[in-house]
């Protein structure tokens, strides 16, 4: 350890051993950091953002049916203005869409909203898709 | 500080400078809070921030002020009674001050609903109060003040015992948390946070990592700036990084993400983002933390 003289700055003093303690610990927090950050930037790969999106909840609400649902994304690229249309189909003709737009899916993260539409779908079948993105 | 001189004069200059006390604390409320009373985000933030984080936030400021009150008050604080006086006045006007400032630009209208209203001024009024303190002292520099901060720091380092020693160094600490939570308060509610830090590959990720522990080292050991920390000769440069740079700059760390939390910034997002975020806002808090300690 340091011995020092000078008695001006209390850097110069005989430092308590907490302080070697916290400097260490704190070494190992930021080489961690450093470490994982540096094994992303190894595997990184300039991705294009994946969605998948899972209905969470169907609910009627005041004069409208509102489809909750969570969109991950899988990817290490994170999208901006991600556009998710929502449609209710019946046989195949599109009965009523709705959209709604994220200001962010970040990279492997899930973000929620809810597509409200005028009526309830009953027995048609809902689709809900992300139609576009832009890079942030 | 006029409040040194009050004790020979009478009771009418003992409360004038304690007046004067008042309008440097909100003049500082005015200087540093005035960036976040203008910030947008914050206003949203107001009404959407999850009332048990803003109830934390509004908790964790109690001991912080009464801390950073001991160490540079609004009047010369000695007691624990006295540091608690004045850290309330600070929490009070700086809410004072943010719902005022508020009011005038029209942020506040009287048809809002309590809660937003509430919410607007109370998350304004943390940094507004954390300002209202260092505006008593950083406005105060007159040159009775400096020498009797000199004076009073002479008679600690000469009354030093070993306990001493990690108490100045936990102070130290504290008061880097306190310059890193000011510049992150600044900053993060904003969007261009998480805009960074998802623009931010991994590579640019590493390089500001060591940028800011630079920076921070550099600010407060290299550049001589006014209240530089001197390394005497024989210590080699990299025991006060050990002791100092790297301890700080993991609390700019973890002060940048309880922020980012308190405002929502981490929620549901992945672990990799949530560390970018952190390093993103650790630079502007690495730079107050190193700043916090030439200042205070």
């Amino acid at each position: 350890m340091t011995t020092t003289a000078n008695k001006r700055h209390r850097e110069v003093k005989e430092p308590h051993w907490i302080e070697w303690a916290t400097g260490v610990i704190s070494a190992l927090v930021v080489v961690a950091t450093i470490a994982w950050v540096a094994y992303e930037a190894w595997t990184y790969a300039d991705m294009q953002p994946e969605f998948s999106i899972a209905i969470t909840e169907r609910r009627q609400t005041e004069g409208g049916y509102r489809i909750a649902f969570d969109i991950a994304n899988k990817a290490t690229a994170t999208a901006a203005a991600v556009t998710v249309r929502g449609e209710i189909l019946d046989g195949g003709n599109i009965v009523e869409d709705a959209d709604v737009t994220f200001d962010y899916v970040p990279a492997e993260s899930k973000s929620s909203g809810a597509i409200l539409f005028s009526q309830d779908p009953g027995a048609r079948e809902v689709r809900v898709r992300a139609v576009g993105f832009i890079e942030p | 500080m006029n409040g040194v001189r009050a004790e020979r004069g009478d009771g009418a200059s003992e409360s004038r400078s304690f007046l004067i006390g008042l309008g440097r604390g909100a003049a500082g409320a005015m200087l540093f809070g005035i960036p976040m009373l203008m910030t947008m985000e914050l206003w949203q933030l107001g009404f959407y921030i999850e009332r048990w984080r803003l109830f934390l936030l509004l908790i964790v400021n109690i001991p912080l002020l009464i801390l950073l009150a001991h160490r540079i008050g609004f009047e010369r604080t000695s007691t624990v009674a006295e540091a608690c006086r004045d850290a309330t006045i600070a929490y009070g006007l700086g809410i004072v001050i943010s719902a005022a400032v508020l009011i005038m630009l029209g942020d506040i209208k009287p048809h809002m609903p309590l809660s937003e209203i509430l919410g607007k001024i109370a998350i304004q009024s943390v940094p507004a109060s954390i300002g209202a303190l260092l505006g008593r002292s950083q406005l105060g520099g007159q040159a009775g003040k400096e020498e009797d901060q000199d004076d009073e720091e002479e008679d600690e380092e000469e009354g030093a015992v070993p306990d001493e020693i990690s108490t100045s160094y936990s102070r130290e600490l504290f008061l880097m948390a306190v310059g890193a939570l000011f510049l992150n308060l600044n900053v993060a509610p904003t969007e261009e946070i998480i805009l960074i830090a998802y623009k931010m590959t991994p590579s640019h990720a590493l390089v500001t990592i060591c940028v800011s522990i630079a920076i921070m080292h550099g600010f407060v050991y290299a550049v001589a700036f006014k209240g530089t920390h001197e390394i005497s000769e024989e210590t080699p440069w990299w025991h006060a990084f050990f002791r100092f740079t790297l301890p700080g700059y993991m609390v700019a760390m973890l002060i940048s993400l309880y922020v980012l939390w308190t405002f929502g910034r981490l929620d549901d997002t992945g672990p990799t983002q949530m560390l970018m975020s952190a390093i993103v806002l650790s630079f502007p808090g690495a730079i107050g933390a190193a700043a916090a300690r030439l200042i205070l």
